[in-house]
């Protein structure tokens, strides 16, 4: 049996996770290609012209799978592990893909506000007739690899050639699913190391532990920044508060056109590097943005720092 | 500081809510009514990717901020997880970089937390503020009962323009009974109105219901006059969402346990906001044989933009005419009654070819 993943949106959010919890369960898996003009296209042409582009994009990697594969896999994120909410829109995502294409759906609910995510992953076996023990093998040995794919943070400090100059490091704020297809985000981050910059992606950044604390006894005392209870939120805020300790020349947030939730995060992201002195570019992508208008904006913005 | 309060405008039932003030013997300036000079304003500071309502009710309240008021009113979490939640931070923040330093008070809307806020600001008794909510509870369920009546008369009147007249009417006696006690008399004679219009002989008409965001939904300023102008094509316009219905979903959880249960085949989750009941409405609309529905959203609205396709779905399955209009300020007044026309003829057909 072939099960289908489209690579985007939530697959971003654990690239590597599912792809191997999937093969370790003895199934084949598929993934969509990454994002090209032709997935776009497709997606937008059924998607409700208003919902945000990430969404038409998913919808697009969905529809390609359509007839390829037995099943394709849509997870209900609701809740993550620290009981924070992921994005509205991807609760409705199983109900609408099931609209849209004709194979079947896999789909189950993670809301580790009920129940742990294990547990979900046993059901999640049992649609797929796996036992007990092979799900949790399965899930095990996934959780180990899916680490391997992380490397640890590191930010060059020092120059390797003494004679060159220090690169200017440059934080991009957005979602994963912006960050990583180079379709979708048309290529910003080879577009800025050419231009002699060095990107950060603010998902990389850790949160240690001690500084977590402080961040919550801090986010007490300021109200200016309100508790965020979705997921990306609070991350988002907590990594720029470590990022701001690196020494940055800029800041660019990323974010796809009709995103409800980036239209709130983009306030207190801006306010915080503004409070900073650090300088800000706010970057709206959609199906029509052109890479010439892109690659303009960050000329101008590199000669600004 | 004494707190000069002012809040955002919410349709008719504004009335309600400075009634609801103004008895805990607190100052009050009311928001300017919602025109395109107000929202105009409100855009030129709010993010530009923001829902319209942010926009609309920071348009409603800059004016009187100038005019003294020192306390902003905003309650937050209307609708689960939506953008509404934060409304209040995001006004705050955003009237702050404009020059305007006031007292925002931002409370989530449970019974618990609106008391101990309205406690905090008036210094009220218990028993004040009790008697203060059973005013604005009675005033709010007349207005709402009116609205309903209106929606009755509009099409049937033989003298058209009497129910607007009487309506208007209506709503600046309610609004300046500020004693309980004048204010079964006043109702009486609203009611006594209303039944004196003289009405058609035809009473089967064409049924069009109104379902979506509640803010776009109730406030005639935002969704431009729609029921009026339904009601003048002669037909008939129901409408469950209001401010009472919300509340008794607020307070009474079950409510949404067996809206979930209905809509199963189609969404299996909440999806923030009145995503789900918009299903629910519409659902039940088709099972009561409507003519006609029309669905209402602030542009970009997540909830309502995440059940569009579903409502579509739904559409296209019974057949009954559906409408979506996204509203915000670039819309215009003639585009809106362009659609209107179109779809009423749709209604119109539809209507007569059930008779046969």
């Amino acid at each position: 049996m072939t099960i289908g993943i489209p690579q985007a949106l939530i697959y971003w959010k654990r690239p590597y996770f599912w792809e191997i919890f999937f093969k370790n369960l003895g199934l084949e898996v598929f993934l969509s290609p990454p994002t090209n003009k032709e997935i776009v296209e497709m997606g937008v042409k059924v998607s409700d012209p208003e919902t945000c582009f990430s969404q038409k994009v998913y919808w697009g990697h969905l529809l390609w799978l359509d007839g390829k594969v037995d099943l394709i896999f849509v997870p209900r994120l609701k809740t993550n592990e620290e009981k924070l909410e992921y994005c509205p829109k991807f609760f409705g995502l199983p109900d609408l893909a099931k609209i849209l294409v004709k194979s079947p759906i896999l789909t189950e609910t993670f809301d580790e506000r009920k129940e742990k995510f294990e547990k979900t992953l046993r059901r999640l076996g049992k649609k797929l007739n796996k036992n007990r023990r092979e799900v949790e093998e399965a899930a095990k040995s996934a959780f180990l690899k899916e680490k391997d794919y992380y490397p640890p943070f590191t930010l060059q400090s020092q120059p390797t050639h003494p004679k060159k100059e220090l690169k200017k490091k440059i934080v991009l704020v957005s979602h994963p699913y912006n960050l990583y297809d180079d379709y979708v985000n048309l290529g910003i981050k080879e577009k800025l190391e050419k231009l002699g910059a060095q990107p950060i992606f603010i998902d990389k950044v850790p949160i240690s532990g001690n500084q977590r604390n402080n961040q919550r006894n801090n986010q007490r005392k300021s109200a200016d920044i309100p508790k965020f209870h979705w997921e990306f939120g609070k991350e988002i805020m907590e990594k720029i508060d470590t990022i701001l300790n690196y020494d940055l020349a800029g800041a660019i947030e990323i974010s796809s056109f009709q995103c409800g939730c980036d239209a709130v995060i983009k306030e207190f992201v801006e306010k915080k590097f503004k409070q900073n002195k650090i300088p800000f570019l706010y970057l709206i992508i959609d199906e029509q943005s052109g890479e010439a208008g892109i690659q303009t904006r960050l000329e101008a913005f590199m000669d600004t720092i | 500081m004494k707190p000069i309060i002012t809040f955002a405008r919410w349709g008719n039932y504004t009335i309600a809510f400075k009634t609801l003030f103004d008895q805990l013997g607190l100052e009050v300036i009311p928001p300017e009514p919602t025109n395109s000079a107000n929202i105009a304003e409100g855009v030129k500071i709010s993010p530009e990717m923001y829902c319209f309502p942010l926009k609309v009710t920071l348009g409603n309240v800059i004016p009187s901020l100038r005019k003294g008021a020192n306390t902003v009113f905003m309650v937050q979490n209307i609708g689960g997880s939506c953008r509404q939640r934060y409304y209040g931070a995001v006004q705050k923040k955003v009237l702050e970089e404009a020059g305007h330093h006031i007292n925002f008070l931002d409370f989530r809307a449970t019974p618990k937390d609106v008391y101990s806020t309205i406690k905090k600001i008036s210094g009220a008794s218990t028993w004040q503020i009790l008697k203060a909510a059973r005013f604005f509870f009675k005033k709010l369920r007349l207005i709402e009962k009116i609205e309903k009546m209106a929606q009755f008369y509009r099409p049937r009147e033989i003298e058209k323009g009497t129910t607007d007249r009487i309506l208007t009417e209506s709503f600046s006696e309610i609004e300046k009974v500020n004693k309980e006690k004048d204010f079964s008399k006043i109702k009486k004679e609203i009611l006594k109105k209303f039944s004196e219009i003289k009405i058609g002989k035809n009473k089967k008409l064409p049924k069009v219901a109104l379902i979506g965001e509640i803010y776009t939904v109730c406030d005639p300023a935002i969704n431009f006059d729609l029921e009026q102008k339904l009601g003048r094509e002669d037909i008939e316009v129901h409408r469950e969402m209001d401010i009472t219905y919300h509340l008794k979903k607020l307070i009474f959880p079950w409510k949404d346990w067996i809206i979930q249960r209905k809509i199963n085949p189609y969404l299996r989750s909440t999806v923030g906001g009145h995503g789900r009941d918009a299903i629910y409405e519409m659902l039940n609309y088709v099972k009561k044989d409507f003519d006609g529905i029309i669905h209402l959203l602030p542009f970009g609205c997540m909830p309502e933009v995440t059940v569009r396709p579903i409502l579509q779905k739904i559409h296209l399955e019974s057949g009954i005419p559906f409408l979506s209009l996204s509203l915000d300020e670039q819309v215009a007044e003639a585009g809106i009654n362009t659609r209107l026309e179109a779809f009423v003829d749709v209604v119109r057909n539809y209507y007569q070819s059930k008779k046969l």
